[in-house]
């Protein structure tokens, strides 16, 4: 039973025996399988998942680094809409908003969330709750990865830990990542 | 050419040389294009179609998208080249008509409350036909959707049973389909629910029963065919798994 491989539709196992996991789904006491892959069994709490091995659409859980960009703020909320989760670029989120509140910007006290985000920034995000899409950026390689001038535009360059539009000389603040400006993830 | 030119069938074979009850030639190859989230190609008998997935992505334009559901797109389109007579690009009335009823055939057996907000896009083109594009688009999509992850309740298979000189036969080919009597295609799951039946010409009642009998049965055998297809690709990922056969 357990590692043996499956197609959607495919018996899993029964009611009676197992609890329904991921990739699974219950009909008239018997699990069936719902995505190609393999069989899993937890021991522990007996749950029959099928563990995808075709290209699954991505599913966000605890801990992830996802990449969003800021649609709007509030006094203590940054509203971001998501695009992908790190690993899996090739597979955008669809239409996925996820929150910052200003408890989990950074480590230290956030006086005002206006100088630390923008609207349209592009931020590197952990998932602290992933049921109500709460989002963290205290570590270092957390935070902004790209902003613009709010004067011009253009897009900012880091100077000194602060950022500089090489247009208009304009100087802005953020909550930036080490991975600002280099377009990795 | 008229329907009294053709001999149907010589020592009880057919055209092609199959018996009535035969299908054509299948080959279904999976993950055959790089950028599509999900895809296949397949070659029953003279047609050649390839199937591509993309999603759950964005819904554009926005108005068409559903709080509590994915919306499934599927646009079936048939390459100019793909008949003896250049057929105009773009699409017509028959390709509307079979996107639609293609698209009912696989919705049923996706589970789109998953992925609210968001649309499965299905792209089916004919690079060659030889009559039964629908069924071979419908069992290339169906393969793809398994390729890109989508989470279904079941496979779907699809096969057409048609008459000839009155006649039941199993999977009519270009001459069957233009000059014979009847074309039954249906798509239905393993376990025998139906979810595309359409009829072209004409069937008695009981002819009616055996032909959907005769579809049905080609069907599970194609769905053999995507089954080894699917476990050959996925078993070369790893050390290959024992494999689970059973359909409620």
């Amino acid at each position: 039973m357990e590692g043996s491989f499956v197609l959607p539709g495919d018996v899993v196992g029964s009611s009676e025996e197992f609890v329904p996991g991921d990739c699974t789904y219950a009909r008239g006491g018997t699990i069936f399988a719902s995505t190609t892959g393999l069989i899993r069994i937890d021991p522990k709490t007996r749950a029959a998942s099928v563990m995808p091995k075709a290209n699954a659409p991505v599913k966000l859980c605890h801990g992830d680094i996802v990449v969003g960009e800021v649609i709007d703020m509030k006094e203590s909320l940054v509203i971001l809409s998501l695009a992908f989760k790190k690993g899996f670029e090739n597979r955008p989120l669809s239409d996925e908003e996820a929150t910052i509140h200003i408890s989990n910007v950074r480590n230290s006290y956030v006086k005002d969330l206006r100088h630390l985000f923008s609207i349209r920034d592009i931020v590197k995000a952990k998932i602290v709750d992933e049921r109500q899409m709460r989002l963290a950026t205290g570590d270092e390689d957390l935070g902004v990865i790209k902003a613009y001038c709010n004067r011009c535009m253009t897009s900012l360059r880091r100077k000194d830990g602060k950022l500089v539009c090489p247009s208009c000389g304009n100087t802005e603040t953020r909550k930036l990542s080490s991975s600002y400006g280099l377009g990795v993830v | 050419m008229d329907e009294t030119d053709i001999t149907f069938f010589k020592d009880g074979f057919r055209l092609d040389g199959r018996r009535a009850e035969e299908l054509r030639p299948v080959k279904m190859e999976v993950g055959v294009l790089a950028r599509a989230d999900g895809s296949c190609y397949i070659e029953m008998g003279g047609n050649k179609v390839i199937a591509a997935v993309y999603g759950p992505r964005e819904v554009h334009p926005r108005h068409l998208q559903e709080v509590t559901r994915a919306i499934v797109r599927y646009r079936y389109n048939m390459a100019s080249f793909s008949v003896e007579e250049r057929k105009r690009p773009g699409p017509d009335r028959r390709s509307y008509e079979l996107s639609k009823v293609s698209r009912e055939a696989l919705e049923p057996v996706i589970l789109t409350s998953y992925f609210p907000r968001s649309v499965i896009d299905v792209f089916v083109e004919v690079l060659q036909a030889d009559a039964g594009t629908r069924t071979a688009g419908i069992n290339a999509a169906a393969v793809a959707l398994a390729d890109a992850g989508i989470p279904m309740k079941s496979m779907i298979s699809a096969c057409a049973a048609g008459k000839v000189d009155d006649t039941l036969v199993l999977d009519p080919m270009k001459e069957e389909d233009n000059f014979g009597q009847a074309d039954l295609p249906i798509a239905m799951t393993p376990n025998g629910e139906i979810t595309l039946i359409q009829m072209d010409g004409g069937l008695t009642p009981d002819e009616l029963h055996q032909a959907v009998e005769m579809a049905m049965k080609g069907c599970r055998d194609i769905y053999e065919i995507q089954r080894k297809c699917l476990v050959e690709k996925y078993s070369q990922l790893e050390a290959p798994a024992e494999e689970v056969h059973a359909c409620e």
